[in-house]
């Protein structure tokens, strides 16, 4: 009897039960301490709007076990706003697609112009190729240095903008598929034009919606187009730092929204794999994510977090990190004119305010 | 042969000039696609990224002038009716415009 108590028990206790939000997010602030001020002081130091010179953090939401513990916004950004995420889009993409390979729309080895025709001048890519930024074409990300020869500036503004995926396309080879990682705006909005051709035109325009952001209460999505209609998979989506929290719970607690396991288990573990790069690159590329361990088993960019760590990361400071081992997701938008802002800063500081809680 | 020796011999600085100008044309034959899209950037991206800021973001007008703000001087008309942003910069005119709730701000495509 005590034992079926127990039991009874075990099952009722809160700590076992999974929070997550509904319409809202349910809060449970950090009480202050000196390691928060030490996290607001380096996320918030007094903004400049004239040169806009160093960090200047629009929104940081942490959330643990599923319950706001922090949340501020600065300048005119507010827990309203649909703040641009650049190319944390990639990562949104990603999990997108991971609803459509749970429907079993494409496999990872399908070669690409199996979904997108112009790809048939490149036969051998695979979406997997794509995925680990590894198409192998000759793409020139780069764009403060080399403005003229940027492929990426080229595909949003002038000659690649109206057929975004097209332009991709048109580009010349330069490694084998699938051998070297070169990042690659290009390849994220080739897997954007492969999606309609996975899911077909009529459901292509609502599928992030219906396949993603409906099942996990995401209002305040924007998704911009080319003209075209595809979407900027590599760039343009748009949503509230609680709602991008949402993308983040999901893949913290291994892809499942409540009860129901929206991603395959084994996506996921794509998604969270270090990519074996045949070239050197001091970032930790995973499947449209960044990751916190290369795949020679060297350690990853972010000393101070733990190995699980991973994220989402776009131009100008936007970041979606997890730490599943710490049940931590933080949304960080910004506009970060310089390279000042440090992720491996903001996350010490982090895990200091959080662990640091009661402990003073 | 010789002729040439004797043009280079009897005008080396105008040698060397025509040597630089040949260098020059050759280089914008290779970039020229690029050096034609180029001087758009400006326009593009202005037009581009207020739409968004201001209709995507909802953010007030003077943080989005101050936003798209870029080191070469460029122009903004905003025409609230139809939310369409035209922009000018390098001598090239650019316009976005919103093309509703979910979808958010796109470059229209150029005029022929």
């Amino acid at each position: 009897m005590r034992r079926l108590l127990f039991i009874f028990l075990l099952f009722a206790s809160p700590a076992f039960a999974d929070t997550w939000p509904d319409d809202q997010w349910s809060a449970h602030p950090l009480t202050s301490s000196a390691a928060l001020k030490e996290l607001e002081a380096y996320a918030f130091p007094p903004r400049d709007e004239q040169t806009h010179q160093g960090i200047r953090t629009d929104a940081l939401l942490i959330i643990r076990n599923g319950e706001v513990i922090y949340e501020r916004y600065a300048g005119v950004t507010s827990a309203q706003t649909p703040h641009l995420t650049w190319s944390i889009s990639k990562s949104i993409l990603a999990t997108v697609l991971g609803v459509a390979l749970g429907e079993a729309r494409f496999k990872l080895d399908d070669p690409v112009a199996r979904f997108y025709a112009p790809f048939n001048t490149h036969p051998a890519v695979k979406i997997q190729d794509l995925l680990h930024w590894a198409s192998g074409l000759d793409w020139q990300e780069d764009y403060e240095y080399a403005p003229l020869n940027s492929s990426v500036v080229a595909m949003l503004y002038t000659r690649g903008r109206d057929d975004m995926a097209r332009f991709t396309a048109e580009h010349k080879v330069a490694n084998a598929p699938g051998t070297s990682y070169r990042y690659s705006s290009g390849d994220s909005t080739v897997l954007a034009a492969a999606l309609k051709g996975m899911v077909g035109d009529a459901a292509y325009p609502d599928y992030p919606w219906t396949a993603l952001f409906d099942p996990l209460g995401i209002k305040s999505a924007v998704w911009e187009t080319d003209a075209t209609g595809t979407f900027v998979g590599s760039s343009y989506a748009y949503m509230t730092a609680r709602d991008l929290a949402r993308i983040g719970l999901l893949m913290q607690r291994g892809g499942r929204w409540q009860d129901r396991q929206l991603l395959p288990k084994a996506w996921v573990g794509f998604n969270l794999t270090p990519f074996a790069s045949r070239t050197p690159t001091n970032e930790a590329p995973g499947g449209q994510w960044w990751l916190n361990k290369a795949a020679d088993g060297k350690p990853g960019p972010w000393p101070d977090a733990p190995p699980d760590t991973f994220a989402g990361l776009g131009h100008w400071g936007q970041a979606l990190y997890v730490i599943p081992s710490a049940n931590l997701v933080i949304v960080r938008y910004a506009d970060d004119r310089d390279g000042s802002y440090d992720h491996n800063q903001l996350l010490k500081r982090a895990l200091k305010a959080v662990a640091g809680e009661g402990a003073q | 042969m010789t002729a040439r020796k004797g043009f280079i011999r009897r005008r080396p600085f105008s040698s060397v000039g025509i040597l630089i100008l040949l260098f020059l044309l050759a280089v914008i034959w290779v970039w020229r696609v690029q050096l034609q899209a180029f001087p758009t950037i400006i326009s593009a991206y202005t037009a581009k990224e207020y739409c968004s800021c201001r209709y995507v973001m909802n953010n007030p007008v003077d943080y989005c002038q101050s936003y798209v703000k870029q080191w070469l001087p460029s122009t903004l008309t905003e025409n609230l009716n139809d939310k369409r942003i035209t922009a000018t910069g390098m001598a090239r005119e650019s316009t976005a415009q919103w093309q509703g709730p979910r979808q958010g701000c796109r470059l229209l495509p150029a005029q022929p």
